[in-house]
């Protein structure tokens, strides 16, 4: 049937078919959306499981979230291959940290620390869309989200990753109460979160081509991390 | 930057039950710098439907005043008011003639039928490839984030109020994430026996 | 064996033994994170000149739809008067079109007498920001006193040139007191210091400036000044497209420095467009 002509890539008919391209591209785009959501005393992220290349599926079963500590849970999409280099020197660092300071790190230690590491990359940067959700020393949620040279910034909720712009207006309103104009805004309870983090994924799998297949959801609390999977689209 | 985010603003709108809404923010920029924040981008066509045009400002002018001028040939040669769904042909085939120089502006069709009041919808690409669903059509800088917005407001079979209340919610926080786009809006609600055009208080920013 | 070595052969790890072998991996995982331990040591892009190579790379991600955008952070102001010196900046931070943040704290606090503003690249402001923070630690405990606003500036223009033309993005203003009295200095990427009176870094700027000119004389009085340096602000955020969030104002007298206001610029506009009336 028919397909609209996608007019953010400029009009790719202008190319010429068998032109030789010089341009160096390093990076891929393995898709996949992240979102965290905090609250008091928990904290929840979740990821598709779908990782893909252009319009081929890899698998559809490729976690995205990465357990660091206890409380703390790191989602990583963009070019797989950066995100699988840039969490192995992660847990080499945390490791080191281990050994030298005799404790674990704390969610904020690991957010500084992801930060500094991706700005080691500045010249070159890792093509990956991180957000990190976990507990703070008190026992409450946090999430911190990263640009792709390690700007981090603290937050409540969070969307990243290729249906990132979809994602995030919609917790803009439904979690962060935008342009709701209520005289009080209620706590956001974790059930709620969870059953709006899902809702999310599923109208992100009915736009996002690269989002789909299954949701896992990371719930982290004092008690530990739990950990959730809904189905979602596999078209 | 794509010439079709020189200007920036979006345009959404909405079926409902017996009804449909559209939606246009109020920017006109020049890439970052904000020009004015009172050109509306959604226009009256015919007593009961609205055309939204976004994309390069100069266009939108000329394909507005092209379309007027063909509509009214239409009307003046059959002796009879246009339906939005001959309308949107119209447009379509008024766009394919220009397949290899196209205008830039990405085009939304909403209105009811004038005999049967059906609610039709419609948008399509800077060339003509129509698209014609029963929930929701986006244009604009912001179409990603409409598109998100309203896949998780957008219910079927809305009234008229509770369709006002989900277009503004989606438009506004859409292009609150949208740096191109917002400097107020204006929603209009068509219904079988009226129009009601409201305007919405946003961020400036 | 001289071959052998133009070859690198010898860095090959084959036939090497296990501990070489162990000790090689560990040194790659440490020079992959190198500015851990040295905070100016950044690992080596893989081609020459990044300032060129990294737009190519960028350019080319536009058309493959793999878009690097880093946030960018926009419009600050900062102005000396009799009072001491005032900061104000929006916290809008994008990456191309879209909205990354609302909420972005564009001034650094580097300790209780020094802010610095932050424009340009934000991760290329947060990470030298907090590299200048430990440097003006150390300055500290090694000359038991604070250091001045001009030698910090220095250290920071300092970096900056270390890495010209390597493409960072900076447009940081400096805004501290000291025994001198007041200080404000502007530093960018390319390594350009300069103290003065009245500055605006960003894409905003322009708008603000021509608020805060027109406002602007030595003798406000601290009312005056957070005013005038709010409404600068407020009317870049309303004609530039990368700026807006929340308008923060800051001022640094004798006695350190303290956060006046964080005011939505939603609020403001209507609290603006109700004076007109």
């Amino acid at each position: 049937m028919f397909q609209q002509m996608n007019i953010q890539q400029n009009f790719p008919e202008y190319n010429i078919p068998g032109k030789q391209h010089h341009d160096f591209s390093p990076y891929e785009s393995n898709g996949g959306s992240i979102v965290a959501i905090a609250g008091k005393g928990y904290a929840i992220i979740a990821a598709d499981t779908r990782l893909s290349s252009g319009y081929s599926i890899h698998t559809r079963k490729q976690k995205k979230t990465f357990k660091l500590t206890d409380t703390t849970v790191l989602g990583s999409t963009g070019c797989w291959c950066d995100t699988l280099s840039l969490t192995s020197l992660l847990a080499y660092r945390m490791q080191s940290y281990v050994h030298t300071h005799q404790k674990t790190m704390s969610t904020n230690a690991i957010a500084q620390l992801i930060s500094v590491m991706m700005y080691n990359k500045r010249f070159f940067p890792y093509y990956v869309s991180n957000v990190l959700a976990g507990l703070d020393e008190e026992g409450n949620g946090v999430v911190y989200s990263y640009d792709p040279i390690g700007h981090c910034e603290k937050t409540t909720y969070r969307a990243g990753g290729t249906a990132g712009a979809l994602l995030q207006p919609v917790l803009d309103n439904q979690i962060g109460y935008k342009n709701q104009n209520l005289a009080e805004k209620p706590e956001i309870t974790k059930e709620k979160a969870i059953s709006i983090a899902t809702d999310t994924f599923i109208s992100a799998s009915e736009r996002d081509i690269y989002t789909g297949d299954s949701v896992v959801i990371c719930i982290i609390t004092k008690d530990g991390i739990e950990e959730k999977t809904v189905q979602l689209r596999k078209d | 930057m794509s010439i079709l985010a020189y200007n920036g603003g979006c345009v959404v709108a909405m079926r409902g039950k017996d009804c449909v809404a559209i939606a246009t923010d109020h920017r006109f920029g020049v890439q970052a710098q904000t020009i004015d924040t009172d050109f509306e981008k959604v226009h009256q066509v015919a007593p009961k439907m609205f055309l939204g045009l976004v994309g390069l400002q100069t266009d939108i002018l000329t394909v507005r005043e092209r379309l007027a001028f063909r509509k009214k040939l239409y009307e003046i040669r059959e002796n009879r008011e246009m339906t939005p769904k001959v309308f949107s042909s119209m447009l379509s085939n008024f766009l394919y003639e220009r397949r290899f120089g196209p205008y830039f502006i990405e085009p939304v069709i909403a209105g009811l039928d004038p005999k049967t009041s059906e609610p039709f919808i419609c948008n399509m690409d800077l060339i003509g490839c129509p698209n014609v669903p029963d929930d929701f059509v986006v244009a604009g800088t912001c179409g990603e984030q409409l598109y998100g917005m309203c896949e998780t407001l957008w219910k079927p079979d809305l009234e008229p109020d509770q369709l006002f209340e989900v277009i503004s919610q989606s438009m506004i926080n859409a292009f609150d994430r949208d740096a191109i786009s917002g400097w107020g809006a204006s929603v209009y609600i068509i219904e079988k026996d009226k129009i009601t055009v409201k305007k919405l208080k946003t961020r400036m920013d | 064996m001289a071959l052998q070595e133009i070859c690198g052969l010898s860095d090959a790890p084959y036939m090497k033994s296990r501990t070489h072998f162990l000790k090689s991996t560990e040194e790659e995982m440490k020079n992959s994170t190198s500015n851990i331990e040295n905070c100016y040591s950044l690992s080596a892009p893989p081609f020459e000149n990044p300032m060129q190579n990294l737009n190519a790379i960028q350019q080319h991600g536009e058309k493959s739809g793999i878009k690097i955008d880093f946030d960018h952070g926009t419009t600050t102001l900062g102005f000396k008067y009799q009072g001491g010196v005032l900061l104000a900046v929006d916290s809008r931070a994008t990456g191309g079109q879209f909205i990354g943040s609302q909420s972005m704290k564009k001034i650094v606090e580097i300790n209780d007498y020094m802010l610095g503003t932050l424009a340009g690249g934000a991760a290329d402001c947060v990470y030298w920001d907090r590299v200048l923070t430990q440097e003006c630690r150390l300055h500290e405990l090694r000359n038991k006193e604070r250091i001045s606003v001009a030698a910090a500036s220095k250290i920071m223009a300092n970096i900056a040139h270390e890495f010209k033309g390597m493409g960072l993005s900076m447009g940081m203003m400096l805004a501290g007191y000291d025994k001198r009295g007041p200080g404000l200095y502007y530093v960018d990427n390319d390594a350009q210091r300069t103290p003065g009176n009245v500055f605006s870094v960003g894409s905003g700027s322009i708008y603000a400036f021509g608020v805060l000119d027109s406002g602007y004389r030595w003798d406000l009085t601290d009312e005056e000044a957070q005013e005038l340096g709010r409404r600068a602000i407020y009317h870049a955020t309303f004609r530039d497209a990368y700026s807006g969030g929340i308008v923060r104002v800051y001022q640094v007298t004798k006695d350190g420095w303290i956060n006046i206001s964080n005011t939505d610029c939603m609020e403001l506009h209507y609290k603006y467009a109700e004076e007109k009336k």
